[in-house]
């Protein structure tokens, strides 16, 4: 039954989730490409430069990335649920709710996982090439918040797609922007060190709040 | 008998708005009920209510003996459900959709659904989501028809089919239900339907039951007394009677009592009627729209 609800969840999510992948892959080659310039023009010695004394990480652009494809990714898993209430169809299924949730939703960590690991291990592998470790970590380090603002986002998504009522879906994105923008406070390197664990609980926490949007379905909340 | 659905003294309210009080049925296993109303009657709220998806206001409703908040998962095996407008994974194709339930239903009948999707002369790969409305409802039916459920629960069931799908589907339902002794409970708006499938049915007015019998012994009970009565007369409600229609000196008013009986009660209310004819409705419908009203 487990391998049902994936199969279903890969049917939805593939044509979107392979796009977000080709398409956030080429930006990652973007911002990779970049820094190749840099080394073509002025030479290593320069980069190292540059990132050390004005804190540039070459990845910048790709700061909103994974928020918006959580975000994306928690519309195309979840609207089609909602719409026609077919969530009713996946209540009805012979399996328990929370549990059929839960899978569904760590479908969706696994894609986006998957997705930011290659992000990751992209930068990773080019840059040890012509970076000492302490200025490859600084870049990873720095953009390590903005992918698990990624996390944050998909579920927080998920939680607003999933509630049942406008007015309160409402006030769950305002909640939810505030929440996700945590993890935005300064674009200063390697400045949530510190307290990545935080934002860590934040996204473990969010977990379990679509959770609330299904029992709210479950108990009838409509407009 | 045994009691497949047994709910009890139902009341809700959307907000302040009262939708009914006091509702209570029984669906016996093997009979077929329809639950028959105009819209708004809370047809639908009943089959949420029924499937777990609303908490009533009061009351309680067991399926299979199982208070239905807490309905084990693996009970919702013998619960076919039918929802609203035939909503199904419409980003699915007919093979994905049947790979994907199958595996929910130990009993499945893979058989059963491909038979039906022979009839409609599209490919495994047709994508459900580029069907018509008709076709939709032949690939929700034969998924419930796969499962093999106890119990059927399906929410107007006819709406937005041509006659010859709704045709097709009462045929193939009553069928189903009958030779394999499967309870049904559902609501449509087509009575016409209805009259060929149920056996029971409950006719709801806004905020009460108004009948619940036997479709055989409403149809045998219920008379029409039509009779004139003179210009600017009042015609008050009479007891034993379901609201009258007027058409402007024409009344027409139907009941469940014996002839005699209704007679008795038109003569003792003092109504200076004249050219009483009595009949009985031809058809369900007929009988609908005398108990609830033409609005």
């Amino acid at each position: 039954m487990e391998k049902a609800i994936l199969y279903k969840e890969w049917i939805k999510t593939r044509i979107y989730y392979l796009l977000a992948l080709t398409v956030s892959c080429g930006m990652v080659a973007y911002c990779i490409m970049k820094m190749r310039y840099v080394i073509e023009i002025k030479g290593v010695e320069h980069l190292w430069l540059v990132m050390l004394e004005r804190d540039a990480v070459f990845v910048d652009r790709l700061t909103y990335l994974p928020v918006v494809i959580g975000i994306l990714f928690a519309i195309v898993q979840f609207v089609p649920e909602m719409q026609q209430k077919r969530m009713k169809l996946m209540l009805h299924l012979p399996y328990p709710h929370f549990l059929n949730i839960a899978i569904m939703l760590l479908y969706g960590i696994g894609c986006l996982l998957i997705c930011f690991a290659v992000h990751l291990a992209g930068i990773w592998l080019y840059t040890r090439n012509f970076l000492p470790p302490e200025l490859y970590n600084r870049i990873l380090l720095t953009a390590l918040p903005w992918y698990i603002a990624g996390f944050i986002a998909y579920l927080l998504g998920a939680w607003c797609v999933l509630e049942p009522t406008w007015k309160r879906r409402v006030a769950y994105i305002a909640i939810a922007v505030a929440i996700t923008s945590t993890c935005f406070l300064s674009t200063t390197p390697e400045v949530y060190n510190r307290m990545a664990w935080l934002l860590v609980i934040y996204a473990i926490l969010c977990f379990f709040l679509p959770m609330l949007s299904v029992q709210r379905f479950i108990d009838g909340k409509q407009d | 008998m045994e009691h497949i659905i047994e709910c009890r003294h139902l009341t809700h309210y959307y907000g302040k708005r009262l939708i009914y009080k006091d509702l209570s049925f029984d669906v016996p296993q093997g009979r077929i009920l329809g639950l028959l109303g105009k819209n708004g009657t809370g047809k639908t709220t009943t089959i949420n209510i029924l499937n777990g998806y609303l908490k009533p206001y009061k009351g309680e409703c067991r399926i299979f003996g199982e208070a239905i908040q807490k309905i084990a998962p693996e009970k919702r095996r013998d619960i076919g459900l039918l929802l609203e407008g035939h909503v199904q994974y419409t980003f699915m194709t007919i093979a994905q959709i049947e790979k994907f339930y199958s595996a929910f239903y130990p009993r499945w009948r893979k058989e059963a659904y491909y038979e039906l999707m022979s009839l409609l002369k599209v490919a495994p790969g047709q994508h459900i989501a580029r069907m018509s409305c008709g076709q939709r409802s032949q690939v929700a039916l034969g998924l419930i028809l796969a499962q093999d459920p106890e119990l059927l629960i399906l929410d107007d069931f006819s709406l937005g089919l041509d006659p010859g799908y709704r045709r097709l589907f009462v045929e193939y339902l009553k069928e189903y239900a009958v030779t394999g002794k499967k309870s049904v409970f559902l609501t449509s708006h087509i009575i016409q339907d209805m009259e060929r499938l149920i056996d029971d049915c409950i006719i709801m007015d806004y905020g009460r039951i108004a009948v619940q019998m036997p479709v055989k012994q409403l149809m045998c009970k219920i008379h029409a007394f039509c009779y004139n009565i003179p210009e600017g007369y009042h015609h008050a409600a009479i007891d034993g009677f379901f609201p009258p229609s007027r058409i402007h000196n024409s009344i027409e008013i139907y009941s469940l009592l014996p002839i005699e009986e209704a007679r008795r009660r038109l003569t003792d209310a003092a109504i200076p009627f004249t050219n009483l004819r009595i009949t009985q409705p031809d058809n369900l419908e007929d009988a609908f729209i005398g108990i609830t009203g033409k609005y």
